[in-house]
C-alpha cells in the first residue's frame, strides 16, 4: 500500500512538470488554433541550454532558467512570426507540418552539436532524496513540482488578473468579436506563442534534470504532451494540469501494482474510455462554439 | 453623407461577394440593408468595419477614405461593429464583456465613467454583472453586445442580424434599443434577415442581391415595392440596374 501511495505522490509531483509543459501547448491551440508539434523539441532544447549553462558555466539548474526562459520566449517569437504568421488557412493542418519541420531542425542540430549521447542534468538535487511521513521523497521532483505551481500560478495571474489575460481570454472564445472591440489579434498571438515556449524551458529543466534525455528524446514527448492537451480538452488549460496529474498517477502506480510494460497501456484504455463519452475531452468546449 | 462605398468589390478566396458596391449612409440615420442569403450584406459590413480589405473601389467615412484599414484603425474612427449570432465571450463575466468594449482606451477613469453610463441604458449590465455571459438569453445577450459595443462612444455602429434568434418580444426590445442608440446622436448601418422588422426602425432602406444593390429608398418605399415580396418568396429583382425609388 505505501508503494502504491509513494508512487502516486511521485505520479502527481511528475505530473506538475507534465502540466508545465503542456499548459503551452495547450495555450496556442487556444489562442492561434494551431499545433505545435515542436513543443517536445523545444522542452528538449531548453535541457540542453541549461546543459550548456551547467557545464560551461556552473550555473545552478534554477538559476540558469532565468537565462534560458527569455531565450525561449524570444526564440518563440520569432518561430511565431516566421513560420505561424504566415499560415493564414488549414492553420490547424498546416501548422503541424511547419512545426514538425522546425522540431527536425532543431533536433538535426542539436545532434550535430552534442551527438546522440544521452545526457543528464547535474546538481546536489537531482540525487539526493528526503524522508517525509514514512517516503522517500526525491529533492528535484519536489523542486520541478514547486516551479510548476509557481510558473502555472503566475500564468493564471497572468490569464485572469490582467488587461492582456483578458484579450489572450477574449481571443480564445471568439477570434471576430476580439478582432472588432481592437485586441491587436497577431501581436497577442505572437506573445502567447512566446509565452508557450518560455514554459518549455521551465520544464525541458525539470525533464532533463530527472531524465536521461538526447535529441530524440522529442519523439515520445511530444506524443505524451498530445496526449495530455487531448484528454484535458484542447484548449483547456485546467484540463491540462488535470489530465497530466492523471496520466502520471495511473501511469506510476499502475507501473507498481502489476508492471511498467502495462503502465502505459493502461492510461491509453482510460484516455478511450473519456474520449468515448466526452469526445471534446474532460474540459473542452464542443467544436463549433467559436466563430 | 457620413459613410460612403464606392464600386466596392471584396470576397473570400477566388471570388467576388461584393461586385462593385455603392451606397450612402447618412449621418444620424438607421440604414437598413435586406436581401436574400448571399446577397453580400454582412460582408458590406466586414469591409467597413477592417475585417475584410476590399479588391477595389473606395470608401470614405466623413470624407476621409478608410479602405483597407484594420480593425484597431477603424475603431479608432469611431466605427464599430457587432457581429453576428453571439459575439459575447461567454465564459467571461458581463462586466468583463463590456469592460473589453474599451480595450483601445487606457484613461481608466474614463472607462469607469463610459461603464456607469451604459449601465444606465442597459439595466442588465449592472444587475447581471458578475454572471457569466454566455448564462443571459439571446436577447440579454444581445444588450450586452450593444452596451460593450457602446463603450468607444462611436459614432457609427454597424449592426449584423441583431434580430437572429431572437422571439418577436425580445426583438421588439432590442429594436427599441437599436432606435434608442440612434436617437442618442449615434448613425446605424442595419443588416437584417427580418426586413420588415429591420426597415420598420429604418430612415433609409437598401436592398442587395448577388452582390450589388439593387434598390434603395426610404424604408416606407422599400417595404411597399412589390418586388421586395417576390425577393423573399424566393424569386429575384427582375430590374438589373440599381433602382433609386424615393
Amino acid at each position: 500500500m505505501d508503494l502504491i501511495l509513494q508512487a502516486a505522490i511521485i505520479g502527481i509531483l511528475t505530473g506538475g512538470v507534465y502540466a508545465l509543459m503542456a499548459s503551452g501547448l495547450t495555450l496556442t491551440f487556444g489562442v492561434m488554433e494551431i499545433i505545435n508539434i515542436g513543443q517536445g523539441a523545444l522542452v528538449i532544447l531548453g535541457a540542453y541550454l541549461i546543459y550548456v549553462l551547467e557545464q560551461k558555466l556552473h550555473l545552478d539548474l534554477f538559476v540558469g532558467l532565468l537565462i534560458t526562459m527569455p531565450l525561449m520566449f524570444g526564440f518563440g517569437l520569432l518561430i511565431e512570426w516566421a513560420f505561424v504568421r504566415p499560415l493564414k488557412r488549414d492553420r490547424i493542418m498546416l501548422s503541424i507540418l511547419v512545426t514538425f519541420g522546425v522540431a527536425l531542425v532543431i533536433e538535426g542540430l542539436l545532434g550535430l552539436i552534442f551527438t546522440t549521447d544521452l545526457v543528464r542534468l547535474q546538481a546536489w538535487y537531482t540525487t539526493a532524496s528526503f524522508q517525509v511521513a514514512g517516503f522517500y521523497l526525491s529533492y528535484i521532483y519536489v523542486f520541478g513540482f514547486l516551479l510548476s505551481v509557481v510558473l502555472l500560478a503566475a500564468l493564471y495571474f497572468l490569464i485572469y488578473r490582467t488587461k492582456f489575460g483578458a484579450s489572450l481570454r477574449a481571443l480564445m472564445e471568439n477570434r471576430t468579436a476580439a478582432q472588432l472591440i481592437g485586441i491587436p489579434v497577431e501581436r497577442v498571438s505572437a506573445i502567447t506563442f512566446g509565452i508557450g515556449v518560455a514554459l518549455t524551458a521551465a520544464g525541458g529543466m525539470a525533464f532533463g534534470a530527472t531524465n536521461s534525455f538526447n535529441p530524440g528524446s522529442s519523439y515520445d514527448l511530444i506524443s505524451r504532451l498530445l496526449v495530455i492537451i487531448v484528454l484535458g480538452g484542447m484548449g483547456s488549460l485546467g484540463g491540462a494540469l488535470i489530465a497530466s496529474v492523471l496520466m502520471l498517477v495511473i501511469e506510476d502506480v499502475t507501473a507498481v501494482i502489476w508492471s511498467p510494460i502495462w503502465s502505459t497501456t493502461v492510461f491509453f484504455i482510460v484516455l478511450v474510455i473519456v474520449l468515448l463519452v466526452r469526445p471534446q475531452g474532460l474540459f473542452g468546449q464542443v467544436a463549433g462554439r467559436k466563430q | 453623407m457620413l459613410l460612403n462605398l464606392t464600386n466596392v468589390v471584396a470576397g473570400y478566396g477566388g471570388s467576388d461577394v461584393l461586385q462593385g458596391v455603392n451606397l450612402a449612409v447618412e449621418d444620424g440615420s438607421i440604414t437598413c440593408i435586406v436581401g436574400p442569403n448571399g446577397a453580400g450584406k454582412s460582408t458590406v459590413l466586414r469591409v467597413v468595419s477592417g475585417l475584410l480589405r476590399p479588391r477595389t473601389g473606395e470608401i470614405t467615412y466623413n470624407g476621409r477614405s478608410i479602405a483597407g484599414m484594420n480593425p484597431r484603425q477603424i475603431l479608432s474612427l469611431g466605427i464599430v461593429q457587432v457581429a453576428q449570432n453571439h459575439s459575447v465571450f461567454p465564459k467571461m463575466t458581463v462586466r468583463e464583456n463590456v469592460r473589453l468594449g474599451a480595450f483601445m482606451l487606457s484613461d481608466r477613469a474614463l472607462v469607469n465613467r463610459r461603464l456607469e453610463e451604459v449601465e444606465e441604458m442597459f439595466p442588465v449590465v449592472k444587475e447581471r454583472a458578475n454572471d457569466k455571459a454566455g448564462s443571459l438569453s439571446g436577447g440579454q445577450q444581445r444588450l450586452v453586445e450593444f452596451a460593450r459595443c457602446l463603450m468607444l462612444d462611436p459614432q457609427l455602429i454597424l449592426l449584423d442580424e441583431p434580430s437572429m434568434g431572437l422571439d418577436p418580444k425580445t426583438l421588439r426590445q432590442v429594436f427599441e434599443r437599436v432606435k434608442a442608440m440612434q436617437q442618442g446622436g449615434r448613425t446605424i448601418l442595419l443588416v437584417e434577415q427580418n426586413a420588415r422588422a429591420g426597415l420598420g426602425i429604418s430612415n433609409h432602406g437598401v436592398v442587395m442581391e448577388s452582390g450589388r444593390v439593387r434598390l434603395e429608398g426610404s424604408h416606407e418605399d422599400v417595404l411597399s415595392n412589390p418586388e421586395i415580396s417576390q425577393l423573399y418568396l424566393g424569386g429575384t429583382i427582375s430590374a438589373a440596374p440599381k433602382t433609386s425609388i424615393s
